[in-house]
């Protein structure tokens, strides 16, 4: 544990840089240095931070429904900070994977926007996110019974997404399947290596403004804390 | 045991004592019918396309609506806390309140599937579709019940519980639509509807019932 709030603490020190270095390593990547798509040229260049985005979608989620489950298990405020930080910038990778999306499947697709399986379901998910955010927005940031109750919507939110999944795609189903995560990757070599800078370009950079956006809830909580302490003092 | 039903039964006279909330959902359900009447023309075309989509978001409308309305005394009146103080598990109050907003629904949801019969000369009453409905609301009224009794605040209960409710409601609403038109003898695709309609309800119960407890331990 001591490990880990140590490293915890070098936050400023490290992810910055790091983050720099990747999306400088990913611009070159995915602007430059990949080759160019026969079929469908350059806007298939979006793909390099379209996939990676959705994946750090799932990275913030994720964040969001461990601390969530910590809000109600440990009673920490600290937590709520995390879960809330983590769902903008959830919010904030949904948002730029459903644009990039849009934009590449206006050239390719023909259209904007298909009710196709994934597509749908990533809005219901950007929808239940957003709601998530709405009902913290609205009640104070220090009120533990606010935070309690939007962690429920969090972790039933979370727990949600395989039916959400599996009910859009039963309902309908143009996606491009899957073409990374197999055992016989079908992109070429150097599009793959681009891929997989960029994702942890973006991972890094999801890391890092969550724990900004957590560092700022945290501070908004302990001004909210002062300002109650100050209150006290000049009533007493 | 006893005591859920204790709850359920001081709900039950709640809910008949100041039976304007719940008037004010089923009106809004009538209204909300009548409304989608006009706006696709009911009236003349054939119906049965359209209308597994209209009573289904008229329950989920008039569902979500009463389960925040239906609250609103009891959180004003300061009477959940107190309940809560009950030296039962706050599961039990959970199942209490639940079952009361099934049945208050259910009630409103058999008299709008009367009216429609009666409106759009369709046999809706069928063994079928009532087990769908029966279903379909046990599918959202736990989630519904959650969501609005927990919610603190007049302002998450009027205007935020709909855009938190209705996005995970989202695969419950699809399969009740399908299997609502495949009783009607529309053709709704190969999937289980039914089955997936079964499994929200139970998803939903459990997690719901198991959330709540964590939720309101003071």
């Amino acid at each position: 544990m001591n490990a880990i709030t140590r490293a915890y603490g070098l936050r400023w020190v490290v992810l910055p840089p790091l983050v720099g270095a990747g999306i400088l390593a990913m611009l070159v990547g995915a602007v430059v240095a990949a080759p160019r798509e026969l079929v469908e040229g350059d806007v298939q260049r979006l793909m390099y931070i379209h996939v990676p985005s959705a994946q750090a979608m799932y990275l913030a989620f994720g964040v969001v429904f461990v601390a969530s489950i910590l809000v109600l298990w440990k009673r920490d405020m600290r937590w709520d900070a995390v879960a809330r930080g983590a769902a903008s910038v959830g919010v904030l990778f949904t948002g730029f994977a459903l644009v990039t999306g849009m934009l590449w499947g206006k050239p390719t697709w023909g259209v904007y926007w298909q009710w196709d399986a994934r597509l749908t379901s990533t809005l219901v998910l950007f929808l239940v996110y957003a709601a998530y955010l709405l009902a913290r927005a609205v009640s104070d940031p220090s009120d533990e019974q606010a935070a309690r109750y939007s962690a429920v919507y969090a972790i039933v939110g979370f727990l949600d997404v395989p039916l959400i999944v599996m009910s859009v795609r039963w309902w309908r189903t143009l996606h491009p399947q899957p073409i990374v995560a197999r055992l016989d990757p079908q992109l070429p070599d150097s599009m793959l290596l681009v891929l997989l800078i960029s994702t942890l370009a973006i991972y890094l950079l999801a890391i890092w403004l969550i724990a900004l956006r957590t560092d700022t809830e945290r501070l908004g909580q302990r001004l909210l804390g002062l300002r109650a302490a100050v209150d006290r003092r000049e009533e007493a | 045991m006893n005591a859920t039903l204790a709850v359920l039964a001081k709900d039950l006279r709640l809910a008949w004592r100041d039976r304007a909330g719940w008037l004010t959902a089923g009106a809004f359900a009538a209204i909300s019918v009548l409304t989608y009447s006009f706006a696709f023309d009911l009236a003349t075309t054939d119906v049965r396309p359209l209308l597994p989509g209209v009573l289904w978001t008229t329950f989920l409308f008039a569902g979500v609506f009463a389960s925040g309305a239906g609250f609103q005394s009891e959180a004003e009146e300061g009477t959940f806390d107190a309940l809560l103080l009950a030296p039962v598990s706050p599961t039990v109050v959970f199942v209490g309140k639940l079952l009361c907003n099934f049945i208050a629904l259910v009630v409103i949801e058999f008299a709008l599937l009367i009216a429609a019969t009666i409106l759009f000369d369709e046999p809706l009453l069928t063994p079928e579709l009532v087990a769908i409905v029966m279903l379909g609301t046990a599918g959202y009224v736990s989630l519904t019940t959650l969501l609005g009794t927990l919610g603190s605040g007049p302002r998450i209960r009027a205007v935020l519980l709909p855009v938190m409710a209705l996005p995970l409601l989202v695969p419950m609403l699809i399969a009740a639509v399908r299997a609502t038109g495949e009783s009607l003898g529309l053709f709704g695709g190969d999937a289980p509807w039914m089955l997936l309609l079964g499994v929200f309800a139970v998803w939903s119960a459990l997690v719901a019932a198991l959330l709540f407890p964590m939720a309101v331990e003071r």
